[in-house]
């Protein structure tokens, strides 16, 4: 067994705040080293709790996941799902898009969107309306929406511009991508439309 | 290698090169100007938005009020414009800063540097010039030659020439340059030196587009994963192995010894001091250059650390594999929601982790306090009867700062300038301390007066008791 956590160890202050959200380098350098150095222990002490540390090293964060259950496993996850609207989860598939073309296209990889490139980017796939003023504010309840999830970032205390947050990656990534699509197809389905492959 | 200027090639140049652009553009006067003074008159290499925005906005406000310069815009558009298409700024996010960033490009640089050499160069040294060819040939020649006897030979040669040298010092023959010679080479070092720092702008942008270059590769790589693989590997250090990348490492290094960099102060100074020189009223931001390309060479040295280890991780091929069939199936998504675009879909059609585990803390939330409520009990106030002195309550000072405005105003109707210790002496200080700071407030509220912490002033005045203070304060001069 591994040695009970005293108070003045530094495995708990890294654990709560692994648990009440993602850390950040840039935030604290100094937890950033500790965690990086104490990963084995924080890894087995998560696990316990259905867990596992996701840490990225180059991008500079580390958050909690729910671990994939194992046969027989009955845990209650403690991670709770967040349910995503049509436009929403389409969204978020836009902007990993977007992510993905930066990693292609080199140079700068801090993605940063204006409002109107959001608005312009949802709008080809929303229904056709005369009313830009209502477009606009559904967008940007989308947008409010994103960024509660944690996946936009604004930047110089405005509300025009936003940073996409490379957290975005493994979040939605291949396989919840595919996830979605079928979702996407059984609709369309219902619909009872042909679709392109 | 050379490419033949025909016209085809000038018109593409022309139109698409935002050199020639520069050059071309209506305001082009106005927008050279701006860009000399905010990036290569001061030599920095990014200014934040807001910085270089309200400088801008400044230089137009002028443009538009001197030369009835014709540029409605706001600053900032003109910022996009010029980091857009016109390719003569590149916007990006450093990555510590939530603020755009600006750098000139090559390109402009390039436009901006032709345009000041229109100006500068007062005479054409050719012999420094030839001498540095035949330097530069001779050096290849020596370096190239693998037979040894060939290389003992030169080396003979030059200690033949050097003997001589020596004999001619002992016989008391002192050669020195003359003015001309001196001048001719000081020019050519001034002007290399300066280029080189417009260099490391260049061969930043060259990496960037190197590093573009490879990722392009990549994305459009067709053939099989064990290809891949070894083409991965085989550029993996793409950057630093290139030419630039080379050369570049060789001049850091160079440059980075401290025996190199002290040698390059003490002869710079050196070289400042000569009569011949001086004259010539050097620019005396050549003297410390060497520091300037330290700086920007250190920048270059950053981008290209940075980019070479965004590359290596853009070339893991797990990362590299995944987003590629990740833009498959957004390419797919894409179209079924074109498909179903006016009918989309109600509710919640997928879930998504949260990133982080809910943790509840039920009792941590403050508990219901009973809302504060004032009680107010009322009085009658009622008349006293105690004699007190209420003198007191009337001697409060209170110092009228336009008066001690309309002092200074009056003062300056007559003379250009005026220290505080003259305006004082003209108009005594009636409520002693309070007025004198009151004095200095208005100084710090007016832009037009200059305080000076590196010599004081003294000033006295007499007290109600008719006792003589007296006060030492920076200088503060009042001007029109």
């Amino acid at each position: 067994m591994k040695q009970p956590t005293t108070a003045g160890d530094a495995l708990s202050p890294l654990v709560i705040s692994l648990m009440k959200g993602v850390m950040w380098r840039e935030d604290n350098e100094r937890h950033w080293q500790q965690l990086l150095s104490l990963q084995a222990r924080v890894r087995d002490h998560v696990a316990v709790l259905g867990l596992r540390l996701e840490l990225d090293e180059a991008e500079g964060y580390a958050l909690l996941r729910q671990r994939p259950l194992e046969e027989g496993d009955e845990l209650p996850r403690l991670i709770p799902r967040r349910p995503l609207s049509y436009p929403v989860s389409l969204l978020l598939v836009l902007l990993r898009k977007k992510l993905a073309e930066a990693d292609g296209g080199g140079a700068d990889r801090r993605v940063v969107l204006r409002r109107e490139d959001l608005v312009e980017m949802l709008r080809h796939f929303l229904p056709d309306t005369t009313n830009e003023a209502r477009l606009v504010d559904q967008v940007g309840s989308h947008i409010n929406k994103v960024k509660d999830l944690g996946f936009l970032r604004p930047l110089g205390g405005r509300e025009d511009e936003y940073e996409v947050v490379r957290l975005l990656n493994t979040f939605v990534d291949a396989q919840k991508l595919e996830e979605l699509l079928a979702s996407y197809r059984a609709h369309a389905e219902t619909l009872g439309k042909e679709v392109p492959e | 290698m050379s490419t033949p200027l025909d016209r085809a090639t000038l018109q593409k140049l022309r139109e698409q090169n935002p050199a020639w652009r520069l050059l071309a553009a209506t305001h082009a006067p106005f927008i050279i100007s701006f860009l000399h003074q905010a990036f290569l008159a001061s030599n920095t290499r990014t200014v934040s938005q807001q910085a270089l925005a309200s400088r801008l906005e400044d230089h137009l406000h002028e443009g538009r009020s001197l030369g009835g310069l014709d540029l409605p815009k706001r600053a900032e558009a003109y910022l996009d414009d010029w980091a857009g298409d016109s390719g003569w700024l590149r916007k990006f996010y450093p990555m510590d800063s939530d603020e755009a960033h600006f750098d000139l490009t090559a390109a402009a640089e390039r436009a901006i540097v032709w345009v000041t050499r229109l100006l500068e160069r007062r005479f054409v040294g050719t012999q420094s010039r030839l001498l540095t060819v035949f330097q530069l040939l001779s050096s290849m020649v020596e370096g190239s030659e693998v037979d040894p006897n060939a290389r003992l030979a030169e080396l003979q040669r030059r200690r033949d020439a050097i003997d001589q040298e020596m004999e001619r010092l002992r016989a008391g023959l002192v050669d020195v340059m003359a003015a001309t010679e001196l001048r001719e080479r000081f020019q050519l070092m001034a002007s290399t030196a300066r280029e080189l720092l417009a260099d490391f702008r260049e061969l930043e942008q060259s990496f960037h587009l190197l590093d573009r270059d490879v990722r392009q590769r990549i994305a459009t790589w067709s053939g099989g994963r064990g290809a891949l693989i070894a083409d991965i590997l085989g550029e993996r250090d793409a950057l630093s192995s290139s030419d630039q990348g080379t050369s570049f490492r060789a001049f850091w290094d160079f440059l980075m010894s401290p025996d190199r960099q002290e040698e390059l102060t003490q002869k710079l100074q050196h070289v400042f001091e000569l009569e011949a020189i001086r004259q010539t009223a050097p620019d005396p931001r050549l003297r410390r250059i060497h520091y300037d390309w330290l700086a920007a060479g250190e920048a270059t040295q950053r981008t290209v650390a940075r980019l070479s280890e965004q590359l290596r991780r853009y070339l893991d091929d797990r990362v590299f594999l995944e987003n590629r069939r990740i833009l498959e199936v957004i390419r797919s998504i894409e179209q079924q929601a074109l498909a179903f675009r006016n009918s989309p879909p109600s509710g919640t059609v997928a879930e998504l982790d949260d990133v982080a585990p809910a943790v509840e803390l039920p009792l941590e939330r403050p508990l219901f306090a009973p809302p504060f409520v004032a009680r107010l009990t009322q009085q009658l106030l009622e008349a006293g009867e105690e004699d007190v002195a209420s003198d007191g309550l009337f001697e409060q000072v209170a110092v009228d700062r336009a008066r001690l405005r309309t002092n200074i105003q009056h003062l300056l109707q007559r003379q250009e300038r005026i220290t505080l210790a003259e305006v004082v002496a003209q108009h005594p200080l009636q409520h002693g301390l309070a007025e004198l700071v009151s004095y200095l407030a208005v100084a710090s509220e007016n832009r037009k007066s200059v305080f000076d912490e590196q010599s004081s002033q003294r000033i006295e005045w007499n007290d109600r008791r008719g006792q003589t203070r007296s006060a030492t304060i920076p200088l503060v001069v009042f001007t029109r």
